[in-house]
């Protein structure tokens, strides 16, 4: 399990990290929220012993991390890169090796993972002759070939073809399948909710919600809610304290609802303007979640919830 | 042994594997590569070219100058100059009272060359020099007094006799010329795979590797490595060029090669690995503080300054006067001991204790700058954006 536990990271004026703190279990996919520059790459740079932190933490397994246990762990930073002229299969080689494995089995990953990715040809490729997608693969697969226990991956999914947002889902499911921890940001927040089963949303370098994305939003108090009126036009609501019309469309309108609104009571409206034809209701998208956890005054959502 | 002593050992292990690991990297990646293939020709290239040089520009177009001794035959002056016509050459002919005064002459390099031939012509006559006589020289003054010997008396065809007044030993020749190669080869080297540090630094910056890398490897180790694996390819090629010279000479026949080679050898190649860990751990700091290659070219100004300068010095006043002040004093200075200790010591006029000093200097210069670049580097390599200072680099590093 990893856990960072308040970290804190100055850069002279600059606060990047003021408290953060989070945990990451084996087996599940964690998305790592956050407006730029909240501290989402500074945290991870502190995991892999990049920053260090001014104040805090980070633990794998209950003991702080060294370099022995940093081997286990697969990083894949925002910025790509890997050496443009090496050959492909000798770079993952090299970075298996890095990691403590032996030549003879790295070049038997490597193969695995090229094959994996459909790159089995390329092998004997510079990386500076593959496509810009294969490029990318590539680097999922340095970051995975010597079968890590824990996967940091900053932004894996910004500037990948549907085809490789599909790969990267698919690759990602199976490895904590497989019973890795695996944590990931993105700014893809509809792909977040469909991928992951946690969430950490880090704002100003404090995190400000953590946990199951379903939980969450349970917890979060507001509800979406769509009601159709024959007729109407909608005219029989408008904005009042506790809901807001987020959208309106001939007879249809969207509400935003705060948990403390009886439905009965604006179900009730409704039939008073005429026939309903809808009446749904679902729990809020990540990405408003993402936005009221962002924009919230302090004191921040994760203490109002604790 | 403690549990902290065995983590402390493994540990240990780790950061020789990822050095290694590097450095294999370093050899296998470039040792392949034409640019390899390309630098040893163009270090012979280069070498050729040092060689070559000095000898164009000495044998340039000024006068040979000749001065006659004592009485000599009136018409051996115009003979001279219409000898020196024949070599396409010009002559400038002096008299001299005595073979004392030719002697002082001749050493003090006022005269190239001073002829004495009697006046009856009854022998050839003698042609002093200092150290030795080129073969134009040669041909000017045996044309000369041939022809006039032909002419007057009919005797026999002998050319003047040559003295030397400081003949060159074999083993002189073999030890500048030793001496100079080796001093080109070093600075070549240096330079070149300094280079390569350099730019390696950079374009792991550039391309964004290094973060990678950085994931599991020690920012000084991976320069350490670095250092480690391109200055192996140095090494090999500075050792495949000193056994062609070798095998060069003993095959050709031109140069016997002193007792003193093989002591040569060793201070050359020892001197090469202690400039190059100076060197290349300077430039590869450098090269951290920069974001493109040209800005670390920029930034590794100073440096490379440095190594032009110490060359320099040490062709000129080095070679000029091995032991004069100068030399002594850069014997001991990090940045031009490189040049100087193997000179001198293939001139064989440096003391067993100036060596031994010179490189216990150099041993703790090139640790004292491998911990400062060290640090520097980590504060430095992650950071992206416009060319760091020094300093902030040294603060940002923990």
């Amino acid at each position: 399990m990893l856990e960072v536990l308040g970290l804190t990271k100055h850069y002279g004026p600059v606060t990047a990290l003021d408290g953060a703190a989070f945990t990451a279990r084996p087996g599940r996919l964690v998305g790592f929220l956050g407006p730029n520059g909240a501290g989402k790459t500074t945290t991870m740079r502190c995991v892999f012993g990049l920053a260090t932190p001014d104040a805090g933490e980070v633990r794998w397994d209950g003991a702080p991390i060294d370099a022995a246990t940093r081997l286990r762990f697969g990083y894949m930073p925002e910025q790509r890169g890997l050496y443009p002229r090496m050959r492909v299969g000798e770079q993952l080689a090299y970075f298996a090796q890095h990691h403590g494995m032996p030549g003879s089995e790295a070049r038997v990953r490597t193969a695995a993972w090229l094959d994996r990715f459909g790159l089995a040809d390329r092998e004997r490729s510079k990386l500076e002759d593959l496509s810009h997608g294969n490029q990318q693969r590539v680097q999922l697969a340095a970051a995975l070939v010597h079968d890590p226990e824990l996967l940091v991956l900053d932004e894996p999914f910004s500037g990948l073809d549907p085809l490789g947002v599909a790969t990267m889902s698919e690759v990602l499911r199976e490895r904590a399948a497989a019973g890795v921890a695996v944590v990931f940001s993105s700014h893809q927040l509809d792909l977040v909710e469909e991928v992951c089963e946690d969430a950490v949303i880090i704002s100003r370098g404090r995190v400000v919600a953590d946990g199951q994305i379903d939980e969450l939003k349970a917890r979060s108090g507001r509800r979406h809610l769509e009601v159709e009126v024959a007729g109407s036009g909608g005219a029989w609501i408008a904005d009042t304290d506790g809901h807001t019309v987020l959208e309106r469309d001939g007879d249809r309108v969207k509400l935003l609802v705060d948990e403390a609104v009886d439905l009965e009571t604006l179900l009730a409206a409704a039939r008073a303007a005429g026939e309903v034809r809808r009446f749904s209701f679902e729990p809020p998208r990540l990405s408003e979640m993402f936005m009221a956890a962002v924009t919230a005054p302090q004191p921040t959502m994760a203490e109002a919830t604790r | 042994m403690t549990p902290s002593g065995t983590r402390g050992a493994r540990r240990k292990a780790g950061r020789i594997r990822a050095i290694r690991l590097v450095a294999t990297r370093e050899v296998l990646e470039r040792g392949r590569s034409r640019g390899y293939l390309l630098s040893l020709l163009f270090t012979l290239f280069l070498l050729a070219a040092g060689f070559l040089l000095p000898t164009l520009v000495l044998t340039g177009d000024h006068p040979t100058k000749i001065a006659l001794v004592g009485s000599t035959p009136a018409v051996l002056g115009p003979a001279l100059q219409t000898s020196a016509e024949q070599f396409d050459a010009t002559v400038d002919i002096s008299t001299l009272p005595d073979r004392a005064a030719a002697d002082a002459a001749v050493r003090d390099k006022t005269v190239d060359a001073a002829l004495e031939v009697p006046p009856d012509l009854s022998t050839p006559g003698e042609l002093i020099v200092l150290e030795e006589a080129g073969s134009q020289l040669r041909g000017i003054v045996s044309g000369a007094v041939i022809s006039l010997r032909a002419g007057s008396t009919g005797q026999l065809l002998i050319p003047p006799s040559v003295t030397a007044l400081k003949p060159p030993t074999a083993e002189n020749t073999t030890a500048i010329i030793f001496a100079n190669a080796g001093i080109i080869l070093m600075f070549i080297g240096i330079f070149t795979y300094g280079t390569w540090v350099l730019t390696g630094v950079v374009e792991e910056k550039q391309s964004r590797v290094v973060e990678v890398v950085l994931s599991t490897v020690r920012p000084r180790d991976l320069l350490m490595g670095k250092v480690i694996g391109i200055g192996l390819l140095a090494l090999a090629q500075l050792i495949v060029l000193v056994a062609a010279g070798i095998g060069a000479a003993q095959l050709s026949g031109r140069l016997s090669l002193p007792p003193t080679t093989v002591g040569a050898v060793v201070q050359l190649l020892t001197w090469f690995v202690l400039g190059f860990a100076l060197y290349s751990t300077a430039l590869g700091t450098l090269g951290a503080l920069a974001s493109r290659v040209d800005e670390a070219q920029n930034a590794a100004m100073p440096v490379t300054m440095t190594a032009t300068f110490s060359y320099i010095v040490a062709i000129v006043f080095v070679t000029q006067e091995p032991s004069g002040v100068v030399a002594r004093v850069m014997t001991f200075l990090p940045p031009s001991a490189p040049m100087v200790v193997p000179l001198r010591a293939a001139l064989g006029v440096i003391d067993p204790w100036e060596v031994v000093v010179s490189i216990a200097i150099m041993l703790a210069a090139i640790w004292l700058l491998f911990v400062v670049g060290a640090r520097v580097y980590t504060g430095a390599v992650l950071q992206t954006g416009s060319r760091m200072r020094l300093r902030d680099a040294w603060r940002a590093s923990r």
